[in-house]
C-alpha cells in the first residue's frame, strides 16, 4: 500500500519498519532513509507519531513503582545473614594439618590468611 | 570438605583442597567486598526489577516473593557476575527465569502463550496507513487514560507479549538485550512486540471509547 505520492522506498516498507526505526534498531542508512521518507510523506509521519506516542505513553504509564520498604530491608537482613555465614564457611573449609597430622582449624577467614601466609 | 588427615610422609591428594581454596579465595573478593558491591551495583535497581515483577505476576504479593527470590539468587551467584558486563539485564534474566520456573506454575490463572513466528504475509497485512482524521484524536484520547488504565490494558496482553513490550518500551531494552533475557531468538522478540503493541494500541482505544474520550464515529471512520 501506497499513499499515492512516488517515493523512493514505498510506504508499505516503510510501515512494515517502523518500529524497527523507532526502537533505534535500524542501522544508519537504512534510518536515514526512512527518516528521509517520514520527511515527505504525511500519512508515514502520522503514523509514526502515533506509535512513538504510544511507546512513549507505555513508559510514562506503566513503570515507576516503588519496591516496599519492607521488601527492602528484608532483602538487606536476608543477604547480610547469607555473608555471615559464608563467611564462617569460608573460614571453616581452610583446614591445614601440622606436623603431626593433627587438624589445625581456623576460625575466621582473615585470621586464616594470616596464619596461612605466616607459616608458608 | 576437608578429607581424612594423610599419614605423614604420604604424597598429598591431587585437590589439596586448604592450599587450592585458600589461594582462590585470596584472588577473590572477600563476602563483605562482594556484599558491598552487590548493595552499590544492584540494590539501587530494585524499583525497576519490582516493577517488572508487577507487571509479570500482576499481584503485589507475588511481585515481592518473585523479586525477593531474584534478589538472593542474584546475590548467591555474584561472584560469577563479570564486572562491565549488563548488570541490569542480568538481573531481568535471572527474574524471568525465576518467574518461568516457579510462579508461572503456581498461578491459578493458564497463560496462553502464543508463540508462533510473525510471518513476512502478517507484517505486510499490517503494514497499511489507518484511515486519517482518526489519528490525532486517538492521541488525544490515549493521553486521558488514567495509568491504571493503560497498566490493565498491558497486564491483559499474553504474557510473552507483555514482558516484550514491558521491556522494550517501559524500560528501554535493545532487542538483542530482549533476546537474552526472554531466552528466544530476535525475530521472536520482534515477532512479541509487534503482535503486543498492535493489541494494546486496539485495546486502549477501546477504553479510550469506554470512556467516552473517544467518539465511535471516530474510531469506526
Amino acid at each position: 500500500m501506497s499513499c499515492g505520492d512516488p517515493h523512493d522506498t514505498d510506504c508499505s516498507e516503510v510501515l512494515a519498519e517502523l518500529w524497527l526505526f523507532l526502537d533505534n534498531e535500524c542501522d544508519h542508512q537504512r534510518g536515514e532513509l526512512l527518516r528521509r521518507h517520514l520527511d515527505e510523506c504525511g500519512p508515514c509521519l502520522e503514523e509514526f507519531g502515533l506509535e512513538e506516542h504510544l511507546k512513549a505513553l507505555l513508559a510514562r504509564k506503566c513503570g515507576g513503582d516503588h519496591a516496599p520498604d519492607a521488601l527492602r530491608h528484608r532483602l538487606r537482613q536476608s543477604i547480610h545473614e547469607i555473608m555471615l555465614r559464608q563467611a564462617v564457611l569460608g573460614a571453616e573449609v581452610i583446614v591445614q594439618q601440622d606436623d603431626d597430622g593433627a587438624i589445625v582449624e581456623v576460625s575466621t577467614t582473615v585470621e586464616s590468611h594470616a596464619w596461612l601466609s605466616t607459616e608458608s | 570438605m576437608p578429607g581424612r588427615p594423610t599419614a605423614v610422609g604420604e604424597e598429598p591428594a591431587p585437590t589439596d583442597s586448604s592450599d587450592q581454596s585458600a589461594e582462590e579465595q585470596g584472588a577473590q573478593e572477600t563476602p563483605e567486598q562482594r556484599t558491598a558491591r552487590f548493595e552499590r551495583d544492584a540494590m539501587p535497581l530494585l524499583d525497576q526489577l519490582y516493577a517488572a515483577a508487577l507487571r509479570m505476576t500482576r499481584n503485589p504479593a507475588d511481585a515481592e516473593d518473585l523479586v525477593q527470590e531474584t534478589y538472593l539468587k542474584a546475590y548467591g551467584a555474584f561472584a560469577s557476575f563479570r564486572a562491565g558486563t549488563n548488570l541490569r539485564a542480568w538481573l531481568y534474566r535471572i527474574l524471568t527465569n525465576t518467574y518461568i520456573n516457579g510462579y508461572r506454575k503456581r498461578q491459578r490463572q493458564p497463560v496462553a502463550q502464543p508463540t508462533e513466528e510473525i510471518t513476512d504475509w502478517q507484517l505486510a497485512q499490517a503494514a497499511q496507513h489507518t484511515s486519517a482524521g482518526l489519528r490525532s484524536a486517538e492521541m488525544d484520547a490515549l493521553d486521558r487514560l488514567p495509568d491504571s488504565d493503560v497498566k490493565d490494558a498491558l497486564s491483559q496482553l499474553a504474557e510473552d507479549f507483555r514482558m516484550a513490550v514491558y521491556l522494550a518500551d517501559v524500560e528501554g531494552f535493545a532487542y538483542k538485550e530482549i533476546a537474552e533475557i526472554m531466552g528466544t531468538p530476535i525475530g521472536t522478540v520482534m515477532s512479541r512486540l509487534h503482535r503486543g503493541r498492535k493489541q494494546l494500541r486496539d485495546m486502549l482505544t477501546g477504553v479510550a471509547r469506554e470512556r467516552g474520550f473517544l467518539r465511535d464515529a471516530e474510531v469506526a471512520s
